[in-house]
Parts: structure tokens; C-alpha cells; sequence
């Protein structure tokens, strides 16, 4: 099965159609969207990533095996199972079918009107009003297709359904209130039904669907603009200047009302402005800045060896003050199954905490088998308190777990640390043998 | 009837030992008769044992609301559903048919014991609807076959054939 790491910007719905079909099809999917790992604008224009990924987009896929793939719908057809792809060559097609219809039907509409609602793009009347038209016939034809069949190939749930509703995701949440979608019942019906199967919602979380259509919003495009006329402003002043510069930004308006129905290349731009959005405020604001740098510590254990190196620098390193220890482990095991579900738990968990990570390290341990597992971690937190209350999208999994916050100095924190850090060891206190480890970093 | 729908129900819960059943009374209620402990009397209460002891409980509904709303269905397929006249099949599908509009189970957004009862105790009607009839209660008829085709649930009963294109596009939607 396939393992490796997707490259994207984070709430990328391109790479969700990657990471929802892994969570279906078990694959061992690690997300690179915040630093370290993947800083936007950075990362994806370095030498070595353009070496793997000639256009420097994302999302884009490296397999553990070095197998390196970019355009988001190869990425997601790599990594589904056979009856997300269509077990027969009809249903295959099918399902080929659906993911073409979302690119060249779907998005083109759905971009042109929920782009300027989220300020990442100019507003323009005239190609919104068509865009509606363009969603409406789009939505009619799925309707139409819909009423008749549960999902859109089969009898269940296929990559067409993942491709479709991921490109239809933006247009619930943004602009289709309920009297726009009101017409459309069977559409309705199954985004609803596809929303909340277990495999979107460890993605999607919990969506919302729209209730009142967003219009335009001119100063978060004003803001997300880049600033280039502001100091020339400052140095004319006077009410001279007022008049040529009206002229100018007139003549930039006519520009752009005369642009026709925006290029690919264009939504991509509008794509890089959406990732860039400026960040929620920090939830660990409070706290005195600390001595240990955690992403150097996560540089030395991702790129050198584990016990030589990383855990010799952890613990010459860390600044006892700023960060705390803690053991979690998850308090349900005798609900564990297949352990690939068990793994999806976890990476489901890591997914939702992704603000977390600048913040924190983790190593979460699966031991033993099908239905005989457990799970248990190693969490190293900023702050002396446990980490999740402090934000409420943090919440949704840790009171799942039992936590005990480690004596940083004991010879039990020691041992727990290295034997989790480094995937080796007796790991005594659990009695199971390791399975597999995933890294929260 | 209710012998060979609680025997495939076994079957698609992976229970492996078949349990035996007696019947009681004059509407031949099923009665189970475990080794230890009191009989379980009644389609529902049995099946719901049998989903128990398959360890499969979120088909019993993962929420209390759904919980809620798959008791309800449970609930109507003995009390309407098994008693109903001639007369009152049209309006029970009538009923379905509105509140399949918007819904792909019958409770929650997941497939439920009430899918599996209700599809058994709905079999012999959709049996018998022409193609025309099929079609007014679409809704029905979609939730029907999605039921039939989900994996190792139609083990006794004979599948029913669905058009997907409609022949007579004339009426309502």
C-alpha cells in the first residue's frame, strides 16, 4: 500500500480529495503543510523540490520510496483503493468521468464567484452573475443525476464522489444559502451524506453549510493586495495628487473589468493569496519566548540519526521552563480493530491539532495487531500545561486519551522518551509489540 | 417470514453459529431461546441482540439522536409497516417516499439496522410496484436499492430490478 507525504498549503481542497481517499483506502499518508516540514512560497520553489515537482505547485506527493507525483487528482487516484477507482472498466470510467466534470465544469464557476466573496480576488458583477448561471446549470445536471442513484458511481462511495464534493466544498460553505440550493434536493442530499461519512469528516471536520451568501469583501482584498502604491500616496499628498491617482485607479479598474472569465493560472495566484491568509491569533501569546528551539530539534531528528544526535541535542536543549513532558495513552484500546484504522485515528488526531504543531513534538506509538491494540505517545508541549484547552479547535480528540505529565528529570521520562523517539525498545509499560509510530512534528 | 429474515440477518452480521427459533402465538411472534438466561421475544428486541452480540453496534446508531431514530423505524416496521392493509401501502410509501427526499438512510448519515429491517419488511411491496409506481416513489425505490446492493444484506430475498433512466419523466421532480 502506498506510504509517503503530500506537500500542500493547510485547508488545501485539492490535496483534501489526496487525504480523504487515503483515509478510505488505508494508505500511510504523512501532510507536510506547515514548517518545518513545508512552508508555502518557500519550500515549493527550493531547487530540490523543483527537481521532484517541475511547476512548484502543490499539492504534490513524494512516496516513502522516493515515487514523486504532482496534479492533485493523479495523487488521489494513486492513493485509492481499487473500489474508490471503479472495480470494472465501466464504473472506472465513470469515475474518470465525474473528476474530469469537476475540473472543467465545476471549478471554473465555483472560482469566479467564491474567490472575490473571500478577497483573494476583484469583484466584477458581470462575471459573478455568470458564474450563478454557470453553478446553476452544474448543479442541475448533477441534480438530475442524483435522483435516481445514492452516489455517483455504484452503490458506493467512489473517487468521483470525493473529487465532486471537494470541489463543491467552497460553494456550500460560501455562497449557496439555502434558498440558492433550495432546487436542488438530490444534490443536497448526497453533499450532506458525503460530508459526514467518517472518512470526510476526519479531513473536513465538521462543515457548515452556508446560511446567509457572502458577498465580496473589498477590504480583505484590499489588504491581500500587494502594496505598492501606498508610499507613493504618502510622498504626493496634497489635493493635487488626488486627481491623476483617481485616473489611474480608474484606468486599472477598466482593466480589469475587461479581463474575460479568469485563466487557470490566474486562480492559482488567487489559490497562494488564500494560504497566505493572515493567521488567527497564537494561542501561546501568553507564555515568555523559550531557549529551545523546537524546529531545530525537528530538523536534527528528521534528517540525523535518532539516538546519536536528536535525543543528545533534545536534552542538552530543552528548556525545562517553557516545555513540558507528557505520556498520553488513548483510552479506549479494546475499540480498536484494523490496525490501518487504528493508524488513521491517530493521523486523524494530528491532522485536526495542525495549528499545534509549531508548538509541539509527538511520538504516538500503535502496539500489537487486529483487534489485540494499543496507542500511546510521548508529547512534548510549550508551556507546563497540557496543551488543548487552550484552543478550541485542539479539543475534538485529547479527552480520548488518559495524560500524565512526566517528571522531566526521572529516569522513566528518560527511558519513555528515547524508546518513543526512537521506535525501539522494551516499551514495558505497554506489553504489546510496536507496530508502527507517527510523528506530530 | 421473520425466521428466514432473522437468518439473514445472522449472515450479514458475520454471526457464524446459526441460532434457533421458535415461534409464538397466533401472529407467530419469534421467540429465541438462549441457554442461559430468559427467552427473547420479537423481531426487534431479537434483532437487536443479534447486532449485540455481533459486536456491531454503531448499527444501533452512534449518537443518542440516531439511536433515537433508528428505535423510531424499528418501532414503525412492526407496528405500520407489518400490519398494514392493502390500502395503506400507498400511504406508507407515500410517508417513506417524503421523508427520502433528503436522506440517503434512514437514520443518520450511515446505514443502520432500521435500513436492513426496513428493506426486508418493504421487500414483497417494491416487489410488486410496476415500473410506473417505481418511479412516483423514487425516492423509496433509490433507498431500496441501495440497501439491496450494500454488501451481504439480501441473502434470502430475491433482487429487484431498478431502472436508472426513468421511462416516464413526466412526473413529479
Amino acid at each position: 500500500m502506498a506510504a509517503g507525504t503530500l506537500y500542500t498549503y493547510a485547508e488545501n481542497w485539492r490535496a483534501y480529495k489526496a487525504q480523504i481517499a487515503a483515509q478510505y483506502s488505508g494508505a500511510r499518508l504523512k501532510v507536510a503543510s506547515s514548517p518545518p516540514a513545508f512552508t508555502f512560497g518557500q519550500t515549493n520553489r527550493s531547487p530540490a523540490f523543483l527537481n521532484n515537482f517541475p511547476l512548484g505547485k502543490v499539492p504534490a506527493y513524494q512516496g516513502d520510496d522516493g515515487f514523486c507525483l504532482f496534479e492533485s487528482n493523479a495523487i488521489a487516484h494513486y492513493l485509492s483503493n481499487d473500489a474508490l477507482r471503479g472495480s470494472t472498466p465501466q464504473a472506472s470510467a465513470q469515475v474518470l468521468q465525474w473528476v474530469s466534470f469537476a475540473d472543467s465544469e465545476i471549478i471554473p464557476p465555483a472560482s469566479a464567484w467564491v474567490f472575490p466573496t473571500l478577497g483573494i480576488m476583484q469583484f466584477n458583477k458581470q462575471a459573478t452573475e455568470q458564474a450563478k448561471e454557470e453553478v446553476k446549470r452544474v448543479l442541475t445536471v448533477l441534480n438530475q443525476h442524483l435522483n435516481t442513484r445514492t452516489f455517483l458511481v455504484g452503490e458506493r462511495v467512489s473517487l468521483a464522489d470525493i473529487a465532486v464534493a471537494c470541489s463543491l466544498l467552497w460553494l456550500y460553505k460560501q455562497v449557496l444559502e439555502p434558498a440558492f440550493r433550495q432546487p436542488y434536493p438530490n444534490v443536497n442530499r448526497w453533499f450532506v451524506t458525503c460530508i459526514n461519512q467518517p472518512q470526510f469528516k476526519a479531513i473536513l471536520g465538521e462543515v457548515k453549510l452556508c446560511e446567509k451568501m457572502a458577498q465580496f469583501d473589498a477590504k480583505k482584498f484590499a489588504e491581500s493586495q500587494p502594496k505598492k502604491e501606498a508610499p507613493a500616496k504618502k510622498e504626493k499628498g496634497g489635493k493635487d495628487a488626488g486627481k491623476p491617482q483617481q485616473q489611474q485607479e480608474k484606468k486599472e479598474k477598466k482593466k480589469e473589468e475587461k479581463k474575460p472569465a479568469p485563466a487557470a493560472e490566474e486562480m492559482d495566484e488567487c489559490e497562494a493569496a488564500l494560504a497566505s491568509e493572515p493567521k488567527t491569533k497564537d494561542p501561546f501569546a501568553h507564555l515568555p519566548k523559550s531557549s529551545f528551539i523546537l524546529d531545530e530539534f525537528k530538523r536534527k531528528y528528521s534528517n540525523e540519526d535518532t539516538l546519536s544526535v536528536a535525543l543528545p541535542y533534545f536534552w542538552e536543549n530543552l528548556d525545562r521552563e517553557g516545555y513540558s513532558i507528557w505520556y498520553g495513552e488513548y483510552r479506549f484500546p479494546d475499540e480498536l480493530a484494523m490496525t490501518f484504522m487504528s493508524c488513521n485515528l491517530i493521523t486523524g488526531m494530528f491532522q485536526r491539532l495542525d495549528k499545534l504543531r509549531k508548538n509541539a513534538f509527538a511520538s504516538v506509538i500503535l502496539f500489537g495487531t487486529n483487534n489485540a491494540s494499543s496507542i500511546s505517545g510521548i508529547w512534548v508541549f510549550r508551556g507546563q500545561e497540557l496543551a488543548f484547552p487552550l484552543s478550541e479547535d485542539w479539543q475534538i480528540d485529547y479527552e480520548s486519551y488518559n495524560w500524565r505529565k512526566l517528571d522531566v528529570e526521572s529516569e522513566e521520562c528518560k527511558t519513555m522518551v528515547k524508546e518513543y523517539f526512537a521506535w525501539e525498545g522494551e516499551f514495558k509499560h505497554v506489553g504489546k509489540p510496536f507496530n508502527q509510530g507517527k510523528i506530530f512534528k | 417470514m421473520a425466521l428466514r429474515e432473522l437468518s439473514s440477518l445472522e449472515k450479514c452480521l458475520g454471526l457464524k453459529k446459526p441460532n434457533k427459533y421458535s415461534t409464538q402465538g397466533e401472529r407467530k411472534v419469534p421467540v429465541l431461546q438462549n441457554n442461559n438466561g430468559p427467552a427473547v421475544v420479537g423481531l426487534v428486541t431479537i434483532a437487536s441482540s443479534l447486532v449485540r452480540d455481533a459486536k456491531k453496534t454503531e448499527l444501533l446508531g452512534n449518537t443518542a439522536e440516531q439511536r433515537a431514530v433508528v428505535q423510531q423505524w424499528l418501532e414503525y416496521r412492526v407496528t405500520r409497516l407489518d400490519s398494514c392493509t392493502k390500502d395503506e401501502v400507498k400511504v406508507i410509501l407515500k410517508e417513506l417516499n417524503h421523508y427520502l427526499e433528503d436522506k440517503v438512510y434512514l437514520a443518520g448519515n450511515s446505514f443502520t439496522l432500521a435500513d436492513v429491517l426496513m428493506y426486508y419488511g418493504i421487500h414483497y411491496i417494491i416487489m410488486e410496484l410496476a415500473v410506473q409506481e417505481k418511479e412516483k416513489y423514487l425516492n423509496v425505490t433509490r433507498w431500496f436499492d441501495h440497501i439491496q446492493h450494500y454488501p451481504g444484506v439480501r441473502h434470502h430475498l430475491p433482487p429487484v430490478v431498478v431502472l436508472r433512466n426513468r421511462v416516464y419523466p413526466s412526473g413529479q421532480h
